[in-house]
């Protein structure tokens, strides 16, 4: 067992004459500050030592001491600390060693530090663009403050993303931007010898809008988690949960407990409708649809029940910095368990017939697998990770909200496929059933919803916080600013993660399975790009006003005609 | 007269064809929880895709020729066949061979489109149709042998004759197990709509058509699956004949209503095979279907 005290030992004496100093703020985050020339071999003792690597970003810090930031985030799962390996060079030679080869699941982060920072990591071994689009001038590093926030540069004609060399003896199935199994736009190149998959290379980042950038230099604190919520369109809340704790603990702010029971409840709605908004689409990538429709009928549910609470099917706008914006009510509460039991009730059904299913083994088996070794080494979370037999989910390692008051099980699987996905994620659902149900017995009434904080927050201060999201952990970093907003808020959405292990589950699998592999780790690329997108046009031009749809899809189906 | 019935045979199909695909859809979203379209709608998408443009994306004659080909032939096997127990002018002149040729044709246009198309999902579908088209083939061929050798002809009119009259016997047993579990594959629906398989390869042979082209592909996989869910009806249900011309064509069509309910039925159950596990798993219903065949010889 790991306490940050040994750690704090443990890389003391080893690094400490590397000039390593470490500060333990809070009893379970670590922070790490060491000079670049020893952060490679850091970060691999980090991980030599049980931790597992969740994101990395980079800052701009040029206006105070000419310094380009960059910091690395890592979880001790089974002991519970959250730790940054902090480090920075200086703005005209802002070069730093790749930690990538140690750490397959940084190539990402360097490649968008690349990007956006205008940094450079030594030994990369992919130094592509990853989220800057093709025709985005040289030189211009959108993040950093000199760069303003609506930047327009012009677009250059015929500039395309080249992709990587194709295996030999391959073909190039090209997978998007716009293809049936991807719901948002995304191209994956995918090597094909026949129908096996020999190979993939990725370019997303499509429909990136720079929300972190926007956030940093227009809004404020308190405005923050409604542009979060829009981060995501299923899991909104995550965002804007994962935002506040990270605020509230740079602040040192302590929310009620009531208010977190409440944001518990919500998070776990949330993870209902989208397991089961997962389920039906999985379905419906093997070319199963009765599941897709049935499993979203019985989601249909939730959403309602959902706008009860709220008054919205989804982005709810509840959770905010020092706590929620409604209350559950004990009507609210009778309702909200009715419509548990029969969601309950129905899932069981599906359950049954799903777990049965010969033809759903055949699809799914075998389909999509990774080692647990392999699993670890690409830093996969949620779902994914947990049906190949690491056993991980930050409601229990790092509690948060109210997790800590109720008792759930962590359901996993070692199948190490997409099937174990499918049964995680349905075993899940009543693990979700169960904590909204103990949150709703055990919820004390102790204070208020909104716990105010008014006094000033110091700029520099650091905050972090993970949130299980339905498709594994969302991770974000705050450190605090001068203008009553964020100086730098960095966003990890679960699929950035996840996405990035995509093309080892393919390897060698059939052409045919690509949709339900990818679909597997439940995609979310909007998250992953950071975007809003908002359709006031498609409002407009709507025939039925808002009520008479609503009236329209509210009426029993048996007299809708 | 026996003229006249082949033109009664291709409006009974160009007619009902639709109507089938209605009912199938219809039952699906009943499965499903859902209202469903009206059952006249793949009537009215056919009319609206007929009168739509013509595009040539591809650019070359075989494009435009393939859908062409693929109606026609289609149009071919439904005026072969002894609709209602009566042979007609075609079905006197015509055997199996030349049946199994129409349908066959009928596939290589569908295979001539996607390799004219020149569209990457379409050659995949191709060669998944391609696969297909191998494996159950020979099924379809065993079954009219196993007709033709329980009537001891090759014309069309005795081997689609019903099993019943001439004793149905072990080799006629298997052989309707073995059409039963390859009626999906003939008619292209789950779990082995694998070439057109929407989210992995986009409608995969189809992808580049639109417009009247396209409907004409569409009515002539329509008319494609009511001519199997006949030939079920003929060979293996031993149905009531009247005499009556007008009144066995309705007794078959409503046989064949049956079987597009029990294809719906199993099509909603049951998820998309990859086309690997659908080749091993026609490779033991084309053993099956040899050994009944055998067996017919043998007289059981």
């Amino acid at each position: 067992m790991l306490t940050p005290d040994t750690l704090k030992q443990t890389l003391e004496t080893e690094f400490g004459p590397s000039g390593l100093t470490v500060d333990i703020p809070l009893p379970h985050r670590v922070y790490l500050d060491i000079p670049r020339e020893h952060l490679r071999a850091a970060a691999a003792r980090l991980i030599g030592l049980g931790a597992r690597y969740m994101v990395g970003f980079g800052a701009d810090n040029i206006e105070r001491d000419g310094t380009l930031p960059l910091i690395h985030t890592f979880a001790f799962d089974r002991d519970g600390i959250l730790a940054a390996l902090r480090t920075s060079a200086p703005v005209d030679n802002p070069v730093f060693d790749s930690i990538t080869p140690d750490i397959p699941n940084a190539g990402w982060t360097e490649r968008e530090c690349a990007d956006l920072l205008g940094m450079t990591f030594k030994g990369h071994p992919k130094p592509k663009r990853l989220i800057l689009a093709d025709d985005w001038p040289e030189g211009i590093y959108p993040l950093r403050k000199e760069v303003p926030h609506n930047l327009v540069p012009p677009a250059a004609e015929d500039v395309a993303y080249q992709l990587d060399e194709a295996p030999p003896g391959t073909t190039v199935v090209p997978v998007g931007p716009f293809h049936a199994s991807l719901h948002e736009p995304a191209h994956f190149a995918v090597y094909v010898d026949g129908e096996t998959i020999k190979g993939c290379d990725y370019r997303g980042f499509m429909t990136h809008r720079g929300i972190e950038k926007l956030c940093q230099t227009q809004v404020s604190y308190n405005e923050v988690p409604f542009v979060a919520e829009r981060i995501c369109g299923i899991c909104g809340s995550v965002h804007a949960a994962a935002y506040a704790q990270a605020v509230e603990e740079a602040a040192g702010l302590k929310i009620s407990r009531r208010a977190e029971f409440i944001r518990t409840i919500l998070l776990e709605i949330e993870r209902l409708h989208s397991h089961l908004l997962w389920l039906g689409v999985a379905g419906h990538l093997i070319g199963f649809d009765t599941l897709f429709m049935q499993a979203w009928r019985i989601r249909e549910r939730i959403m309602w029940l959902s706008e009860r609470i709220t008054g919205n099917r989804k982005t709810y706008g509840m959770i905010v910095i020092g706590g929620v914006r409604r209350d559950i009510t004990p009507e609210i509460a009778k309702e909200l368990r009715e419509t548990l039991e029969t969601v309950e009730k129905e899932v069981l059904e599906v359950k049954a017939a799903v777990l049965k299913d010969t033809s759903i083994h055949k699809r799914t088996k075998g389909v999509g697998f990774l080692t647990e070794e392999q699993t670890r080494r690409w830093s996969l979370i949620g779902p994914v990770a947990r049906a190949r037999g690491v056993d991980i989910d930050a409601r229990r390692d790092h509690p948060y909200a109210a997790y800590d008051a109720v008792e759930f099980a962590v359901p996993v699987m070692d199948s190490g496929d997409v099937w174990g996905t499918v049964v995680v994620r349905i075993l899940e659902v009543f693990e979700s059933v169960k904590i909204i149900r103990q949150a709703l017995d055990t919820m004390p009434n102790d204070g208020p919803l909104l716990t105010e904080f008014s006094e000033f927050l110091p700029p520099l201060r650091h905050g972090m916080s993970t949130v299980e999201a339905p498709r594994g952990e969302s991770v974000h970093y705050v450190i605090t600013g001068e203008e009553n907003r964020p100086e730098r808020w960095k966003v990890r959405a679960p699929t950035y993660a996840n996405l990035q292990g995509v093309p080892d589950m393919l390897l060698n699998n059939q052409f045919a399975d690509f949709p339900i592999i990818l679909g597997s780790i439940d995609p979310c690329f909007s998250c992953t790009d950071r975007v809003v997108v908002i359709d006031m046009k498609k409002k407009s031009r709507t025939i039925l006003d808002q009520g008479g749809l609503e009236k329209l899809a509210r009426r029993p189906r048996s007299r809708r005609r | 007269m026996d003229i006249v019935y082949v033109f009664v045979n291709v409006a009974v199909f160009l007619l009902f064809a639709p109507l089938f695909q209605g009912v199938t859809r219809k039952i699906t979203a009943k499965i499903q929880s859902r209202q469903g379209p009206p059952l006249l709608q793949p009537y009215f998408d056919l009319i609206k895709l007929l009168g739509k443009e013509r595009m040539n994306s591809a650019r070359n004659w075989a494009f435009s020729l393939a859908p062409l080909g693929a109606f026609a032939a289609v149009l071919t096997v439904a005026a072969m066949i002894p609709l209602g127990g009566k042979a007609n002018f075609l079905t006197h002149r015509t055997d199996i061979i030349s049946l199994i040729y129409m349908l066959v044709l009928g596939g290589v246009c569908v295979l001539l489109g996607a390799l004219a198309s020149r569209n990457t999902f379409a050659l995949i579908g191709a060669s998944r149709e391609m696969a297909t088209m191998i494996m159950i083939e020979p099924i379809l061929a065993m079954t009219l042998i196993l007709g033709a050798v329980k009537s001891g002809g090759l014309k069309l009119s005795s081997a689609m004759a019903p099993l019943g009259s001439a004793g149905y016997g072990i080799a006629a047993v298997l052989m309707l197990a073995v059409y039963l579990l390859a009626l999906q594959a003939f008619v292209g629906r789950q779990p082995f709509d694998i070439a057109e398989a929407e989210v992995e390869i986009l409608e995969g042979p189809f992808i580049e058509y639109s417009g009247a082209f396209y409907g004409l592909f569409k009515y002539a996989m329509m008319m494609k699956q009511m001519f199997y869910a006949f030939l079920f009806v003929s060979v293996f249900m031993p149905l009531p004949a009247t005499g009556f011309g007008p009144a066995d064509i309705l007794i078959q069509l409503l046989g064949i209503l049956v079987v597009f309910v029990l294809i719906a039925i199993i099509g909603a159950t049951n998820p998309r095979f990859r086309i690997d596990q659908a080749v091993k798993f026609y490779a033991g219903l084309i053993a099956a279907a040899l050994v009944a065949a055998v067996l017919a010889v043998k007289g059981f």
